[in-house]
């Protein structure tokens, strides 16, 4: 039933995001050459096969970048979106529920967040604190709470009119229980719904960080917005395309099966998307 | 002036396909109101729609529409300018939702002038300004400038008309003009249309589910159900001998002025048939007080030569002879 | 007036908490004065004025304590963090942004000089996106569900998950390097050159916008195309084209004017990838540089003017909604 309405394709783009994941979570125990080892092979090799995605300046292998490259871009991502529904998620639904000075107080602080450009915070957040993976993730983390915030607020809303929990107030439930048991997992589900399409977003955040040389420092960190700018100097572009090019490739394959899979299990599970 | 011929049109669903006006034929000559109707579904907008070539693009249209010689279809096929709005011109049902939120109503009325006949702004607007007038618009200098919102819903409609009227079009069809304006209001936009239609010489389709609205404003009235002409006549003689049992059933079920205090109306029972994959059968009949047998027997075909009253129907009422005479399909009707 | 009122009470508070919020990133994120002056704060400047000085600080120069110094009085670091605020707050009101600590000018004039350019290319984005989104959306709804739709659908997908930095790096590849249309880097020079050298800039952020500027409008657009008053419209014997952009675009742009605001931001991100990419002067590139060499006044200076920017341009985009639909104006 729901391989027939979610169709081939989402199930090729899950197909490709678990690769990726598989490959992340793996990457140093596969069989891949260092992706560090400078002079691995000449520099600026075209593809060959030694190395498939050839080589870059340095000489280093770009294929094995590339794999390793998946570490830090989904992790970051994943954990920014975790954070985002843990926290906006969280806040969301307490001001859905018991709306009032809190829910006035939760819906300006969501809308000061969003008062900023999201990468404009993001680099005010990065630029004073030590550059580890743990604060970038938590910087694009905080950027996911406003937007996923505002989405479970509105469907607490929804559901906190509903018959069951009315009922549930009746009964004598305290709030808690009624928050955990009865608007949790109603909420959780149009959050669910588009936590893939909020990875596509970290995880192009990441890059957008990584491009910029404000993602997670360190010359062994390798991302792909890293690797993309690395390659994209001029000569490199002009004489050796293929080591911006083939990174781009996959991080657009990835953000594709991100958007492509979150939208088909946003449809299915009929949630409206905020315009964020 | 209007000839339509054997009209078809078909719907493409996903149900199926939907016969939403089934060969229906009529003329209508210059200066004359002609009042097609029926109940909602009975394919009356469908065909109005049709001749101003309003349809969607899923439609599947058949049949001959002629406007003073010219081919209507062909026309708009070839995306004639200057006729669709100058020669025939329209008016909707709901005066809140046929007027464009975002603009003035001056501008809306002008706007045909100045696309049509080349006018410029300021002597659309002024000719804009008249044509409220012509339609009993209080101070129609300063309606010019208002947004639809800030007038009332008869205001709106007689908006609606004076845009439809900008260009003097020789045919205005009206579809249910009255309908979702105030009651009050109903009665004179429909005697100012009549008015309008007589001072201009201009032809009117009235397109309405109130054959009282038909009475004394028309000259033929053209009953539709289930998407068919299942009654045509001049007006008199229908409205004193008609002979459908549709048209007698739409008579009863409305309230007449003259009644007596207290006297039931009498509501059509039953729904009007689906118009997916109708049966080979008279499509009243299941709804019919008179319904025979042989009701089920085929589809009956309009009695008569066009011009004359026509009717489709085995076991008509009315008549010199009782309502429940058995005799043959009558070859015509009485004139 | 009164719903103008409360908006510019809003406009107020959120101003405010965004300066609030971005003066205490720097205030409560780490030491400030580290925060402000980097290294410098290590030195020990009592004891260099002291003349106690352990020899080797010595060298460090009068001159770097006078910069602390001025740093310690710029932004109030003797007060507490509320005060502190308020008074900065006040330097910011009469366009005091302190003093760069890289190149000793002051943060405003780098400002004057950065601003400039970047806002030409936001601009310029804007224009473009809105230029390829309106006929493409207008065209996707006219065809709609038909092949060109269909393509298009695929189309704005695709473009909507290259990331910027992709979409700038590929672009640059293929129409500055391999075929050569656009310079490849930023020429500043005469008016012209500037504009030119700016396409494929503007072209790399215009162009995902677009995407979603045509989705938006294309749905927009075939509810309105249902509306009774675009039938009346079509009865009023007027062409398909003219009833497309004189009645159905303007009730349509509803979806396309809330994310303008929401997508300048996205833009003015965008913009600091896209000045690097191309080398633009803009203060993109000036932010990203300021924070590898922690020049903090600067980075502060320009995410405020950014955030204050994008509030205000958010305020106004509200306004826009009241010239859409006059219903708005009186309701």
């Amino acid at each position: 039933m729901l391989r027939r309405r979610l169709g081939i394709s989402f199930w090729l783009a899950i197909a490709w995001l678990a690769l990726m994941a598989f490959v992340a979570l793996f990457a140093p125990i596969l069989p891949l050459t260092d992706p560090t080892q400078v002079a691995f092979g000449g520099p600026r090799e075209s593809p060959s096969l030694d190395a498939w995605f050839g080589t870059d300046a340095l000489g280093r292998d770009v294929f094995s970048r590339t794999m390793h490259g998946a570490r830090i871009s989904l992790a970051v991502g994943g954990f920014a979106i975790a954070f985002g529904m843990l926290i906006g998620g969280g806040l969301g639904i307490l001001a859905g529920y018991f709306r009032g000075l809190l829910d006035q107080t939760v819906r300006f602080a969501f809308f000061v967040l969003l008062s900023f450009p999201a990468l404009v915070l993001a680099i005010l957040i990065t630029a004073t604190l030590e550059r580890s993976l743990l604060v970038v993730s938590l910087t694009i983390g905080i950027l996911a709470v406003a937007p996923v915030g505002l989405l479970s607020r509105a469907s607490t809303l929804v559901f906190a009119e509903r018959e069951f929990v009315a009922a549930a107030r009746v009964l004598g439930a305290r709030h808690g229980r009624i928050i955990m048991r009865e608007l949790l997992p109603n909420v959780v589900i149009p959050m669910g719904a588009l936590a893939l399409l909020g990875m596509a977003i970290a995880v192009v955040a990441e890059g957008s960080l990584a491009f910029l040389g404000l993602s997670v420092a360190g010359d062994d960190s390798i991302s792909w917005g890293k690797m993309i700018v690395d390659g994209s100097g001029l000569r490199d572009l002009q004489n050796a395309a293929h080591v911006a090019l083939f990174p781009v490739l996959v991080m657009f394959v990835t953000v594709l099966a991100l958007n492509f899979a979150g939208d088909r299990i946003r449809q299915h599970f009929d949630v409206k998307e905020l315009a964020f | 002036m209007l000839s339509v011929r054997d009209l078809q049109v078909r719907f493409a669903t996903e149900r199926g396909t939907v016969n939403a006006v089934n060969g229906v034929s009529f003329d209508l000559h210059e200066g004359k109101t002609l009042a097609i109707v029926g109940e909602s579904g009975s394919g009356k907008s469908v065909t109005a729609k049709t001749l101003m070539n309003l349809l969607p693009r899923s439609a599947h249209v058949s049949g001959e529409v002629t406007f003073n010689g010219q081919d209507v279809r062909a026309l708009a096929a070839a995306g004639t300018k200057h006729f669709f709005g100058v020669q025939m011109a329209m008016v909707f049902q709901d005066p809140m939702t046929s007027l464009n939120p975002v603009k003035k109503v001056g501008e809306q009325i002008a706007e045909t002038l100045r696309y049509h006949l080349g006018r410029s702004r300021s002597e659309a607007l002024s000719e804009a300004q008249n044509l409220l007038t012509t339609v009993g618009t209080p101070e129609p200098e300063r309606r010019i400038s208002q947004y639809p919102h800030e007038l009332s819903g008869g205001l709106r409609q007689r908006v609606v008309i004076a845009m439809a009227l900008a260009c003097q079009p020789r045919l205005l069809i009206a579809d249910e003009p009255t309908t979702a304006v105030d009651v009050t209001v109903q009665k004179h936009l429909l005697d100012m249309l009549d008015e309008l239609r007589r001072e201009r010489g201009m032809a009117l389709i009235l397109i309405t589910h109130d054959l009282g609205v038909a009475h004394g404003r028309a000259d033929d009235v053209a009953v539709m159900y289930a998407g068919r002409l299942v009654e045509v006549a001049a007006a008199e003689t229908l409205f004193e001998d008609m002979r459908h049992p549709y048209t007698e059933a739409l008579l009863r079920s409305i309230p007449r002025i003259n009644d007596p205090a207290h006297q039931r109306l009498d509501p059509i029972p039953g729904n009007p048939p689906e118009l997916i994959d109708p049966p080979d059968a008279c499509s009243f009949a299941p709804r019919c007080d008179y319904a025979h047998a042989d009701c089920l027997d085929g589809v009956p075909e309009l009695s008569g030569q066009l011009g004359q009253h026509r009717f489709a129907c085995l076991h008509p009422t009315g008549g010199e002879d009782s309502i429940s005479s058995n005799r043959d399909t009558p070859r015509s009707g009485r004139d | 007036m009164r719903f103008l009122a409360r908006r510019l009470l809003l406009l107020v508070a959120v101003l405010l908490a965004v300066t609030f919020c971005g003066f205490s990133a720097m205030n409560l994120l780490g030491d400030p004065l580290t925060n402000v002056v980097g290294v410098l704060a290590e030195l020990d400047c009592d004891a260099i004025a002291a003349g106690t000085a352990p020899d080797t600080t010595v060298d460090a120069a009068s001159s770097d304590c006078d910069t602390v110094a001025a740093a310690r009085a710029q932004y109030h670091l003797d007060r507490a963090v509320p005060m502190r605020y308020l008074l900065w707050l006040g330097d910011l009101a009469i366009g005091d942004f302190g003093t760069s600590f890289q190149n000793d000018q002051p943060v405003s004039a780098v400002l004057r000089e950065k601003l400039p350019e970047t806002l030409l290319l936001l601009v310029m984005a804007q224009i473009v996106s809105l230029g390829i989104a309106v006929p493409w959306g207008v065209i996707a709804a006219y065809k709609a569900n038909r092949a060109f739709d269909r393509g298009s659908t695929v189309a704005s997908f695709g473009l909507l998950s290259v990331p910027n930095f992709a979409l700038g790096v590929i672009l640059l590849y293929l129409l500055a390097l391999r075929w050569q249309i656009f310079p490849s880097a930023y020429e500043s020079g005469d008016f012209t050159s500037r504009l030119f050298s700016l396409i494929l800039p503007a072209l790399t952020l215009g162009l995902p916008l677009a995407a979603s500027y045509q989705r938006l409008l294309r749905t927009d657009l075939i509810t309105t195309l249902q509306e009774d008053y675009v039938h009346m419209a079509r009865a009023k014997g007027l062409p398909p084209m003219r009833i497309m952009f004189r009645h159905a675009l303007r009730p349509s742009m509803f979806s396309v004017v809330t994310v303008f605001g929401v997508s300048t931001g996205t833009l003015i991100g965008g913009s600091l990838i896209v000045e690097r990419i191309f080398g633009i002067p803009g203060i993109g590139r000036e932010i990203v540089t300021a924070v590898v060499r922690d020049d903090f006044p600067v980075v502060l200076a320009i995410v405020m003017v950014v955030a204050i920017a994008f509030v205000v341009l958010n305020f106004l985009v509200d306004l826009l909604y009241s010239w859409l639909d006059p219903r708005v104006r009186t309701s």
